[in-house]
């Protein structure tokens, strides 16, 4: 579904991913690594957010090495950022619909589903989302990139800041939406051991590099651990 | 009740209301859609003096004159809409001063064209009658009251959240899947071209166009005023220009009576309480006084 080939990005003048491959497939990927590993970049960098410096990025067999972020989003593309990821001064209801400009089923049902699935922010949702906590921000954020009927998911350590129950209830929900519409999911997580509960293939970058791409099932936390003491 | 309106009354009052217009539609480029124009004289301008221009020097019928001169400004804001449309802050902020201030030294220097210093004039009402200043004053009411009205509704549109959601965060608008640019440029030139419809209804009531009706002070003070009132809200520039510009200019002009000799010193005097009341207003309500108090998170 997506593919990445030699994929250099950075910011400005710093290069910060290097020589990137990877392939995801209709899965759930964890893409693991140390603080400054690159997992941020990496998906500001699918998102194009970030411009490519070399190497090409495919999704669904078109090249999107260059195509403009909104056209990503039309594509079904969906990116959940680590940070900054609701408008503060638009109420929780009006960021969720802000996720529904494309898709099939009406704005209304996708956000009375994503209240259904937090009841926490469904008693918000006339509230302005900068006055959210938090957790109660990634559920909007989450929310809305579910909103968007996405095919690829970009999840980038969404479940921070939420209580376990959440956690859980969260990671629930990205399986169920692989399981039920086969969305691809790429999901950066610190918890390993939680993203690997529901990975079925794993990355750890390691400096801006891949130190590790394989099947959660052919790996162990050993290995993987590896890749952060480099 | 028109005897209280006598002709320099309407003057003012027509000038007070020019300023209405202007900090409103400030509000809707930097409130809304987070745009830094510092070039809204420029704008104003370039319409009372491409107004003024064509009727006068080309003798282009009246209504004529007003619709061209609105295409001339709006082709302008779209070519520097999309030159500064992806830039920062910062870059706009220098370039559409520039803009202004090439507005003003071109209509100095092209003397075969606007006369400079000496003065284009003299632009005449619609109707040439004795009421011209009160309808003039009458019709740039309405215009400006819609102007307000078309601020109140946008908000809440899913336009006007589209526009706040870009100058919120443009990435993640982007992200998902607005053409931030696009909607961008089309509010700047939208409200760009009604600055230079404005400034085809101030021309007459100038009469006279002269080089110093176009200085950087229009542009500050309907900064001045949108931040003192509220940027974020619609009322915001109507407000603040109540507060400030309309007690200077007309309250203070029209029934205080400064003897001449003085007049010097209220002008010198509204520049320094324009200053402190910006100052104070920024430390106490950066959001204006139509906006929420200090709050955590809020800029
Ligand atoms: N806007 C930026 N400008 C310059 N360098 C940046 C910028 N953002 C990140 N970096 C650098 O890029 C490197 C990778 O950062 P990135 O955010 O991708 O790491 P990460 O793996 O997501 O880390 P974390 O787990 O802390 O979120 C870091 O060394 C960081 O300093
Ligand atoms: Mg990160």
């Amino acid at each position: 579904m997506l593919e990445l080939r030699g994929i250099r990005s950075g910011y400005g003048d710093v290069t910060i991913l290097k020589d990137v491959d990877l392939t995801v497939e209709a899965e759930i990927f964890a893409v693991l690594g140390a603080n400054g590993a690159g997992k941020s970049t990496l998906m500001r960098t699918i998102a194009r957010l970030l411009a490519v410096e070399a190497g090409d990025l495919r999704f669904r067999g078109e090249d999107v090495t260059a195509v403009a972020p909104n056209r990503l989003a039309e594509m079904g593309i969906s990116l959940v950022p680590q940070e900054a990821n609701i408008f503060p001064n638009l109420t929780v209801r009006e960021n969720l619909s802000l996720g529904t400009m494309f898709g099939t089923r009406s704005s209304r049902s996708r956000i009375d589903e994503v209240f259904d699935l937090f009841p926490d922010i469904a008693a918000r949702a006339d509230q302005k989302a900068g006055s959210l906590s938090g957790g109660e921000s990634q559920m909007v954020a989450f929310g809305r990139a579910l909103a968007q009927e996405p095919r690829l998911m970009l999840l980038d350590e969404p479940t921070t800041g939420l209580s376990p129950k959440y956690v859980n209830l969260l990671l629930e929900k990205v399986r169920q939406i692989h399981d039920s519409h086969g969305v691809a999911i790429l999901l950066a997580e610190q918890n390993a051991v939680k993203a690997l509960e529901v990975a079925s293939r794993v990355l750890v970058l390691s400096l801006g590099k891949v130190y590790l791409d394989s099947p959660v099932s052919e790996t162990d936390l050993e290995a993987i651990q590896g890749g952060y003491h480099i | 009740m028109f005897d209280l309106l006598t002709s320099y009354t309407l003057f003012s009052l027509s000038t007070v209301m020019g300023f209405v217009a202007l900090a409103t539609l400030l509000h809707l480029q930097f409130g809304l859609a987070g745009i830094v124009n510092f070039g809204v004289v420029g704008f104003w301008g370039l319409g009372m003096y491409a107004f003024g221009v064509l009727l006068i020097q080309f003798e282009v019928p009246y209504p004529l004159a007003m619709l061209l001169a609105v295409a001339i400004v709006a082709a302008v804001s779209l070519l520097i809409g999309w030159v500064i449309v992806d830039l920062n802050d910062q870059a706009v902020l220098v370039a559409t001063l520039a803009f202004g201030t090439i507005v003003t030294s071109l209509v100095t220097t092209e003397k075969w064209l606007t006369e400079g210093v000496v003065g284009l004039g003299s632009v005449p009402y619609p109707v040439e009658t004795g009421d011209g200043a009160l309808w003039q004053f009458v019709v740039l009411t309405a215009v400006t009251a819609a102007i307000v009205i078309y601020a109140a509704r946008i908000a809440k549109t899913p336009y006007g959240r589209l526009l706040a959601a870009k100058r919120d965060n443009e990435p993640l608008a982007r992200g998902l899947g607005k053409n931030t640019s696009r909607h961008k440029l089309t509010i700047f030139v939208i409200t760009c071209a009604l600055m230079g419809f404005v400034g085809t209804l101030s021309a007459p009531v100038h009469r006279f166009l002269t080089p110093d009706l176009i200085g950087p002070g229009v542009t500050f003070s309907a900064w001045i005023a949108l931040i003192v009132g509220g940027k974020r809200h619609p009322l915001g520039g109507v407000l603040g220009v109540a507060l400030t510009i309309f007690v200077f200019d007309f309250v203070i002009e029209t029934y205080v009576p400064v003897p001449s000799e003085h007049a010097a010193t209220v002008t010198v005097i509204k520049t320094i309480v324009y200053g402190v009341t910006l100052i104070v207003a920024l430390m106490f309500r950066p959001l204006g006084l139509l906006g929420p108090g200090r709050k955590r998170g809020s800029r």
